[in-house]
């Protein structure tokens, strides 16, 4: 069953399409929503949360109906907003039972799952600290246990790594990793950093200008090319045009010489070419597409 | 020399973190239940409770305020040995008019801008609830917050009262028809009150503003409403009572006490009580569906 069903779901404002004709159906697991900034993301989570009507389309999600289940709906979803919205004069505890009790669960549960999820969460120790103390991280963590208390079977994190340094995103990642793939939450996760989608997600959204430009597993995007680089130490437009006149289709860029492949890769052909030239040989490589490629392509040659 | 024992590896936070976290199989009680439960934290916060020692001098410093004229009551009757009823129920609004406005400027800024100042809307409006259950949730909070110093005075004015006479039973079998009264005037003054408190409140995350702009909305009609009908006072102006809810209350408590409007704007004015109650009514309601049209459009 999809998580996230929509068909020409749009959200225009005056002067701006925020998102136009979006029509996906999103499987479960960890899903990268990824675009530039002002792509539509944010505004595409607030349409499934029921927080925004649609000007046009429709969505399920969880196959509650967006416009007319929305307190129903919401039971079912967390949501981790990516500005800050953390009531500091409270504490975790207090604050994440609270959130819990909003999502309907009844008092006495609510302390007791604001418990464990602040200790999956890394807040076990500070929980009764007023989050006023907290640092960046901590903060976030918090935010992330309020999305989590009341088990959802779906997540949308909006930019959760927003603000942190190097080892707060580490840990962050891990924490959403360990809560799709540990606790089989489904999870939409916003972000412009691909790096952070090529580590934890498992399916891929890519949209642009409010537009849907892909959606697919992750490794659509990352399998092997039909290029093979062949990264030398020096003069690789030499060995380049031994290649070519072996009938190998070539291109070189600096140190590498791509060669496009048609059938079995010709990896002895390659090395005894380096030889007979007296080159250092640093790697023979199917390359894979990144992220970044998708990126580079202009959106309207993008493979939509 | 000895070295300390290095921890062991399975000791690392990432494992600590996993311990104990289950999926929740319990029931889910809904809407109703996620309101009550917005609503009780709201009226903890109202007064600082769970909150820190600061957040609960200013109500409760005016809460005592507003009970004063009612203790002095309480005192003079075990003090005296007569029956003397120097406050009256029907005066005791007028008595606090400035104290009901500060409390509720203190405390409706309190209660629906702090979601607004933390950026927590979001997070209410991606849960169980609507934005309406939202907005009527905090109004039911503020109205009840408010009953600290409209009720629990009114009630202690009774008691002292009572106390005060020479025959305890007597007093209740003659006085119990004030007890529709005290509730009755306590729910309207409440309503009305704290639904002019929250939707100014609503408007800004900015206590301050907010409760300035509390203040000025209950007091500056009393000015205006006092020159226009009492200082002025043609015909043509009297209607002016109507844009003061303080003084829509005045008439509206000394009606239904049944005692006889006199020295206040309400008097000067002329209308049949009736008229003010139906003004504090439709006040009411406006304010009420200005909450809900704030709450609808309020980004979150």
């Amino acid at each position: 069953m999809s998580v996230v069903q929509s068909t020409g779901l749009s959200k225009h404002y005056p002067g701006v399409r925020a998102l136009d004709e979006l029509t996906i159906e999103v499987q479960p697991g960890i899903v990268g929503l990824v675009g530039a900034n002002g792509a539509g993301k944010s505004t595409l989570i607030k349409l499934l949360l029921g927080l925004i009507p649609p000007t046009a389309g429709e969505a399920t999600v969880l196959g509650y109906d967006i416009a007319t289940q929305g307190p129903l709906l919401r039971q079912h979803v967390g949501y981790m907003p990516e500005h800050d919205c953390l009531p500091l004069e409270m504490n975790a505890t207090e604050f994440v039972a609270h959130m819990a009790q909003i999502s309907g669960l009844p008092r006495t549960a609510a302390r007791e799952r604001a418990a464990e999820t602040l200790r999956h969460a890394g807040l076990f120790e500070e929980r009764y600290r007023s989050m006023a103390g907290y640092s960046t991280g901590m903060r976030q963590r918090a935010k992330l246990a309020q999305a989590l208390v009341h088990d959802p079977e779906l997540v949308f994190l909006d930019e959760p790594t927003n603000g942190l340094d190097p080892a707060g995103r580490d840990e962050m990642l891990d924490l959403v990793a360990r809560t799709g793939r540990g606790l089989g939450i489904s999870l939409i996760m916003a972000t412009h950093l691909l790096g952070e989608i090529e580590r934890v997600c498992d399916q891929l959204i890519v949209i642009d200008g409010g537009r849907l430009l892909h959606y697919g597993p992750l490794s659509e995007f990352t399998e092997r090319t039909q290029t093979l680089d062949v990264e030398v130490t020096a003069d690789a437009p030499r060995l380049g045009e031994r290649l070519r006149a072996h009938g190998l289709d070539v291109t070189v860029e600096g140190h590498h010489v791509l060669v496009s492949l048609d059938g079995a890769p010709p990896f002895d052909l390659i090395r005894d070419t380096v030889v007979e030239l007296g080159l250092g040989l640093v790697r023979i490589q199917q390359r894979r597409r990144t992220l970044e490629d998708l990126f580079r392509l202009a959106p309207e040659a993008a493979i939509a | 020399m000895t070295t300390p024992p290095t921890p062991p590896a399975e000791a690392s936070a990432s494992n600590i973190y996993d311990l104990g976290y289950r999926r929740y199989e319990g029931e889910r009680l809904g809407r109703r239940h996620a309101v009550l439960a917005l609503y009780r934290e709201s009226l903890r916060g109202a007064f600082g409770l769970g909150r820190s020692a600061a957040s609960k001098v200013a109500p409760a410093i005016l809460i005592a305020i507003a009970l004063v004229p009612a203790l002095v009551q309480l005192i003079i009757a075990a003090v005296i040995p007569i029956e003397a009823e120097l406050i009256r129920a029907e005066d005791y609004y007028g008595l606090i008019t400035l104290v009901l406005a500060l409390f509720c400027g203190v405390v409706a800024p309190d209660i629906v801008g702090r979601d607004q100042r933390n950026r927590s809307l979001t997070l209410y409006f991606s849960r169980a609830i609507s934005r309406t259950d939202y907005a009527l949730g905090k109004l039911a909070a503020m109205t009840t917050a408010m009953l600290a110093i409209t009720l629990a005075p009114q009630v202690l004015l009774f008691a002292g009262n009572a106390l005060g006479t020479q025959d305890f039973g007597r007093f209740v079998a003659d006085e119990w028809t004030q007890v529709f009264p005290i509730v009755f005037t306590a729910a309207i003054g409440s309503t009305l009150i704290a639904s002019i408190g929250t939707v100014v409140a609503a408007q800004t995350p900015q206590r301050a503003f907010a409760t300035v702009g509390i203040i000025v909305a209950f007091v500056l009609p009393l000015f205006i409403a006092s020159i226009l009908v009492q200082e002025i006072g043609t015909e043509v102006l009297r209607p002016a009572v109507f844009i003061s809810p303080l003084d829509l209350l005045d008439g509206t408590t000394v009606w239904l006490f049944g005692g006889t409007l006199k020295d206040s704007v309400a008097a000067e004015a002329g209308f049949h009580p009736a008229t003010y109650l139906a003004g504090c009514l439709v006040i009411t309601a406006i304010a009420v569906g200005l909450l809900l049209r704030r709450y609808a459009r309020v980004q979150a």
